[in-house]
């Protein structure tokens, strides 16, 4: 039992932290350090999260009779996870989007999220999956939810609740043929059972078992925010108040990139190594995926007006960079997508820490808002220009890594239409780089608008830019440690 | 044991007004007719449950859905229509995208019973007992988990739900 | 009590779920499309209660119980926007939530 309990020790904290929080949040009512204490508050159960992997049992045996498994995968992503909402929680408490008396609230069920999202990568289990799944929305539709009085805040809460119950009703159906026919609800048992059915199965076993994973697909599709379950995406990354947004953009999405590696690679036992796994050919639909994913989410990016609003969309075009990775479903394929996402949420963050920058002194969104911001704040500009360019993937930034990873395994899959693969995700980086540099262009080479006032970055805000700017930077020239954090958590070595 | 062809009777006699009342909810233009309906299909629900030897599972769902959801998505009905505002929810049916679904639908059926082979079935046991050693033994993390989804759920209705002082933020 | 086979119960449980996918999708009241999403996983519940008659397993019945007390917990959220989106627009009609577009 005791090893059953350390196995998911950093969850046992986080859980305790939320309750902390609360509470907390009730006692210290409206004394004037509120927001820095339980700040203070959650970082130091976030700490302690972090110290509990050192008690961590060796090996990572699967726990509670195979519900959750302590592999690599699942360390290496709820180590990722406490870093994405220590910059949720700090985001939170720098915003003044995020009023101070709700800052308790906004923090406790930032960290049930994370919570949410840890069990979620570890679930080897279907009805773990669903229920982490929960554990990840019903919390974010909160948090999106969260400037009350503001409509676009509540319509951004409203269409993520409806996209989210409506795929997660979808995946339960699909979770439900899947128990039919394999007789079991553990990850690990049903796929070897469904390939062996497959092999020998009927049309109607094949059918019901492509349902079935189609099914299935919706659940993280929508976390992912992969097409055709993207649409949400846009409306609620605008909505939603700017640290909410930077989290959901990494948090959630990461999440649900792991659990699709989880639930495809390791449950199916799919890549492109291996025949199709319960009768799908998994890459080729995954590779489609991914193709429209990031074409849809490149393309829709360029007209954008609104900063938040092209960075959903750039965030729907780096799930389907993903996808490919996953995809492709070797273990060099999934390194790279463990190599890709740290990177995927510096930039990001960054990113987004900028735009609530801005917005704090202009109260704008819009790109025409970011014309000569050299000229009012040039740390800030550089800043944001290395981000917007990471995110592109040039070098030697280290998004050009995280791309360098990916593309190198797709290719490596040596079949024509991971070529194709290929080159439809270089043109698309191509095209992304317009949308990015548009932005670059309107904050270095316009001139700012008469009476724009100057973009001061109070001290924390600059520290924290900082704290993600350096590595973006250091991590494209030296990136051998992650490479090695990834390669673990891909199982390539112990 | 009763009479094999009054159990099957039953059966469809249920099984009609669960999708009937179904239909109800799904359709009718009037909210406070789709409220009341959807009380009768949970209530079918249950019976149904009842058929596939889930007793302790009919009982609660008597006591959670029929009793609570139900009870609760009427009192968001009655706060916010007003009892003499318009009822009706605004019917916006389109009749290609619903033969589209229905044939969806009738595919799914038929896969979902071709892909399970209708062999013997097992004898109806009382389950309880193995729930409860199901919840408190393998699926105790599952159990726990569930708490804290409720903790989060109840935590953010309220943050949602709770009225706000003065102008906007 | 067995003499409905299992497949029976499998196709009326799809029924359910496709009569509440045309309620989630065709309905722009927002409280009668969370009655429907109700109506979805009653059938998904009344599908893996059918399996698990069919398996014989206790699992499936258990795991029925986990789903709907987050069924449970999902239309708490859901009515509870529905208030907060009742106060400051006056009205729960999906067709008013259209401010973002792009």
């Amino acid at each position: 039992m005791l090893t059953n309990l350390l196995a998911i020790g950093p969850e046992l904290v986080l859980t305790l932290t939320v309750v902390l929080v609360l509470i907390a949040d009730l006692v210290i009512g409206d004394r004037p350090a509120r927001r820095g204490s339980l700040a203070v508050l959650s970082f130091a159960g976030l700490a302690a999260a972090a110290a509990t992997f050192f008690l961590l049992p060796d090996g990572g045996p699967a726990a509670f009779g195979g519900l959750v498994s302590g592999d690599g995968l699942g360390v290496f992503f709820r180590g990722l996870f406490l870093v994405a909402a220590f910059f949720g929680v700090a985001f939170g408490a720098l915003s003044d989007e995020i009023p101070v008396e709700r800052f308790g609230e906004y923090a406790a069920m930032l960290l049930a999220t994370t919570l949410g999202m840890s069990f979620l990568v570890q679930s080897q289990n279907l009805l773990m999956i669903l229920l982490s799944l929960e554990l990840v929305s019903l919390p974010s539709y909160v948090l999106a939810g969260f400037r009350r009085g503001d409509s676009r805040s509540s319509e951004a809460a409203l269409k993520y609740v409806l996209y989210g119950a409506a795929a997660s009703g979808l995946m339960l159906y699909g979770f439900s043929l899947l128990y039919g026919m394999a007789g079991t609800l553990d990850l690990s048992a049903i796929g070897p059972a469904l390939n062996a059915k497959a092999a020998g199965g009927s049309v109607g076993i094949r059918a019901g078992i492509a349902l079935a994973a189609l099914l299935s697909l919706a659940g993280f599709g929508y976390k992912v925010a992969a097409v055709p379950f993207h649409q949400w995406c846009p409306d609620v990354y605008e909505g939603a108040p700017t640290p909410v947004t930077a989290f959901l953009s990494v948090g959630p999405k990461a999440a649900g990139v792991a659990a699709l590696i989880r639930f495809v690679v390791i449950g199916f036992g799919a890549s492109v190594a291996t025949p199709p796994a319960g009768g799908l050919p998994w890459p080729v639909l995954l590779g489609v995926l991914a193709m429209a994913t990031m074409t849809l989410g490149n393309l829709a990016a360029i007209p954008q007006d609104n900063v938040k609003r092209l960075l959903a969309y750039s965030s729907i075009a780096h799930a389907g960079y993903l996808l490919m990775g996953i995809a492709v479903g070797t273990p060099d394929a999934v390194q790279a997508v463990a190599v890709y996402l740290p990177i995927y949420l510096l930039m990001n963050l960054g990113a987004f820490l900028a735009v609530m920058a801005v917005r704090a002194k202009t109260g704008s969104e819009t790109i025409a808002d970011y014309r000569g911001l050299v000229a009012r704040s040039p740390a800030l500009s550089i800043a944001l220009a290395i981000f917007l360019f990471s995110l592109t993937g040039l070098p030697p930034l280290a998004g050009f890594i995280g791309k360098f990873y990916l593309f190198a395994a797709v290719v490596k899959a040596g079949t024509p239409f991971f070529y194709v693969l290929a080159i439809v995700g270089v043109l698309n980086s191509v095209v992304s780089l317009f949308y990015y540099a548009r932005l670059v262009k309107a904050m270095f080479l316009e001139a700012s608008p008469d009476g724009a006032p100057a973009v001061l970055v109070p001290v924390p805000v600059g520290l924290l830019l900082a704290i993600l700017a350096i590595p973006t930077l250091v991590l494209g020239l030296w990136w051998s440690p992650l490479a090695d954090l990834a390669a673990r958590a891909a199982g390539i070595v112990g | 044991m009763t009479d094999p062809i009054v159990s099957a009777m039953v059966f469809y006699a249920l099984a009609a007004f669960t999708l009937v009342a179904a239909g109800f909810v799904a359709l009718s233009g009037n909210i406070v007719h789709s409220a009341f309906a959807l009380f009768a299909t949970l209530f079918g629900v249950a019976g149904l449950y009842a058929y596939l030897s889930a007793d302790l599972l009919a009982v609660v769902q008597m006591l959670v859905y029929v009793g609570g959801i139900s009870v609760l998505v009427l009192f968001a009905v009655m706060l916010t229509s007003g009892l003499d505002g318009p009822l009706t929810s605004n019917p916006t049916f389109r009749l290609g995208g619903g033969i589209v679904l229905m044939l969806a639908v009738a595919a799914a059926a038929f896969v979902a019973a071709t892909a399970v082979p209708s062999g013997v079935e097992s004898a109806a046991v009382p389950t309880t007992a193995a729930i409860g050693d199901a919840l408190l033994g393998a699926y105790v993390l599952p159990f726990e988990v569930v708490s804290v989804v409720l903790l989060a759920a109840l935590v953010g209705a309220v943050t949602l739900a709770r009225g706000y002082k003065g102008g906007h933020r | 009590m067995m003499d409905v086979p299992v497949s029976w119960y499998l196709i009326l449980a799809v029924t359910l779920f496709g009569i509440g996918t045309v309620g989630v999708l065709t309905r722009r009241n927002l409280l009668v499309v969370l009655m429907s999403l109700e109506i979805m996983l009653n059938g998904v519940n009344l599908a893996i209660l059918a399996f698990a008659r069919h398996h014989g397993d206790a699992q499936g019945q258990a795991a029925v119980f986990i789903v709907m007390a987050v069924a449970a917990a999902e239309v708490a959220v859901g009515l509870a926007l529905a208030i907060a989106l009742f106060r400051h627009e006056g009205s729960v009609d999906l067709d008013r939530a259209t401010r973002m577009k792009g």
